[in-house]
């Protein structure tokens, strides 16, 4: 259907918030929305909503998603229009800027074969082609200077409350989709260079060629390659340069946000046991208990190093000339059962050994008496005979006799 | 070595776990003037004095067998502001580290979220807040001016540093920025 362009303007001139509004719905947008966003924006006359909302549909400024639709969306064109009218930039993406690449191609291919064929009328429409891309990878990476400005504008003025995480990955989302992959595109060994260079080449062999004898188009387009080229690397190169810091600033931020909200996540699922010792932040704590004082330690040390030397003990190596006493008192004390053997029975036990070893003292028979008493073979009991003394080598003693039997 | 100015002072705030920052003058100016001397001093004692890239020093902690209450109190208290700044869009260091804060305005109890995660410290109410902000005050990351108000001074960092090595941790990324001795 034939639009009154007339009617289309002054339908624009009197809704303009309304169709910012409906710009900046992008997407689909529902009937009952459309229709709430007229009676919000309202008009400059006494308008009713629902010719307003039939203005829209009539003048394709909504058209339906698909046929019977309730949802709609903006015309590209209006959209496109709106964009330009308030200086809403859309980046372009490097597939756009691919496909503009290969449409450079397909039309380098094309001049080729018409100036093999010497087809002038050809020459001359593909250099129109090509002149009206290089406009439009001008115009997009214009367009996309300005809206990655406003994007770095955004964030620096943005009151609503989004989180840091958040912003991050979005400038993460703008250096991955649109920056990083124009730089690889556009940089001095990228395709654009490539296919601008062969384009150029074409364009000179024209020129050489001599059939084509619109020079001043042939180093207009050539001026407008080079124009463009530098043009795009300049561009990306301020993009990156203005995302960069933006960038490297809450990429730290959104680290730090990302660390306590796992420490805080942690706590929560796991509870504090096991949680302290990866997620405290240690202090030192050097506790000081009973210390000594600076004089005591200088005390100790002057002990120390005033301490007269002793010489060390000598051990006697060499064997000895005579048989140890407590040896022999062993040896002896061990044959005394054997030498009582052959006696038994003894009527009065201390009395034979006093008899038999009157040179040991009375230590030694009362240790030769306790050995035959204690000793397993041997029975000993008290006879019932009178206490008597009886005299060893050094002393005297004064006791029952012990009769001593093999049981 | 006891031509060293104020090692005495130096020695007992930093042995109790206490940062040197700008703050703290004048031991702070001595460290700063001669970090390696006092290193050198230290170490024999078995002390490792740590200078921040950010321009702090302290003892570097000990793997301690028993952490004192008042570390886990902190912990969860900082990462509770980060959190609140991150979800209100804030620059976080910017923002923790260059404004006055107020301990009845502070976020910790207006969500039950945080309430829930403070109680698990033993943190109840403003008076737990204050009493956590006391105990940062003696580590030297928090200044106070007047009963309510305070900022966080320089040593702050090392929550950030916390916060860093705990999100490389988990992403497998090599850990941001950690002091030098």
């Amino acid at each position: 259907m034939k639009i009154n362009p007339q009617r289309f303007f002054n339908f624009c001139a009197n809704h303009a918030p309304l169709l910012r509004g409906l710009a900046e719905a992008s997407g689909e947008i529902s009937e009952a929305d459309a229709r709430r966003l007229i009676r919000t924006t309202g008009n400059s006359g006494d308008e009713l909503p629902e010719t307003t909302w039939r203005s829209l549909r009539e003048l394709q400024i909504l058209v339906p998603a698909e046929a019977g639709s309730d949802f709609y969306f903006l015309a590209e064109p209006v959209n496109r229009l709106v964009a330009y009218l308030f200086d809403e930039a859309q980046a372009a993406t490097p597939e756009i800027i691919r496909g503009y690449i290969q449409s450079l191609e397909a039309l380098g291919k094309q001049l080729s074969r018409a100036i093999d064929g010497d087809d002038i009328s050809v020459v001359r429409l593909a250099l129109e082609e090509i002149q009206q891309t290089l406009r439009r990878i001008q115009a997009d990476l214009d367009e996309t200077h300005r809206s990655i400005l406003t994007e770095v504008a955004r964030y620096k003025t943005e009151r609503q409350t989004i989180s840091v995480r958040d912003k991050f990955r979005r400038i993460v989302h703008w250096m991955d989709r649109y920056v990083d992959p124009m730089v690889e595109i556009v940089r001095e060994d990228g395709p654009l260079r490539g296919t601008f260079d062969e384009v150029e080449r074409l364009l000179n062999r024209a020129r050489e060629h001599g059939l084509f004898n619109d020079l001043p188009a042939l180093e207009r387009n050539t001026r407008h390659l080079r124009l463009v080229s530098r043009h795009a690397l300049r561009v990306f190169q301020q993009c990156r340069r203005e995302l960069q810091p933006l960038y490297e600033s809450l990429r730290r931020s959104s680290f730090i946000a990302e660390g306590a909200a796992l420490a805080l996540e942690r706590l929560q699922r796991d509870g504090l046991d096991g949680w302290i010792e990866n997620h405290v932040i240690a202090s030192c704590s050097l506790r000081l208990q009973d210390v000594p004082g600076d004089g005591a330690i200088e005390r100790a040390l002057r002990n120390v190093v005033e301490h007269p030397p002793e010489s060390a003990p000598v051990l006697v190596l060499h064997t000895e000339e005579n048989t140890p006493a407590a040896y022999l008192r062993h040896i002896w004390l061990e044959s005394l059962p054997d030498e009582a053997d052959g006696n038994l029975p003894l009527a009065d036990l201390l009395g034979w050994i006093i008899n038999r070893y009157p040179q040991k003292d009375t230590a030694d028979t009362l240790a030769g008496f306790t050995r035959l008493v204690f000793d397993g073979r041997y029975s000993a009991r008290f006879t019932a005979a009178e206490s008597r003394a009886y005299e060893t080598h050094d002393g005297e003693l004064h006791a029952n006799p012990v009769e001593l039997t093999s049981p | 070595m006891n031509a060293l100015p104020h090692v005495q002072e130096i020695f007992d705030r930093l042995r109790r776990g206490s940062h040197l920052s700008p703050e703290d003058e004048p031991a702070f100016s001595a460290v700063a003037a001669n970090p390696e001397a006092y290193a050198e001093y230290f170490e024999p004692l078995g002390l490792k004095l740590v200078r921040h890239p950010r321009e702090f020093f302290y003892f570097a902690p000990e793997s301690a067998e028993s952490v004192p209450d008042t570390l886990p109190r902190i912990a969860v208290f900082s990462f509770i502001l980060i959190d609140h700044a991150d979800n209100t869009g804030k620059p976080i260091e910017d923002f923790l580290l260059n404004q006055h804060f107020f301990i009845s305005r502070l976020p910790h109890l207006s969500l039950d979220r945080y309430a829930a995660l403070l109680r698990q410290v033993e943190i109840e109410d403003a008076a737990g807040l204050r009493q956590v902000l006391k105990n940062m005050e003696r580590l030297g990351w928090v200044k106070f001016h007047g009963e309510d108000e305070f900022r966080f001074l320089r040593p702050f960092h090392r929550v950030f540093d916390k916060c860093l090595e705990l999100s490389a941790t988990k992403g497998g990324e090599t850990p941001l920025p950690q002091a030098e001795v």
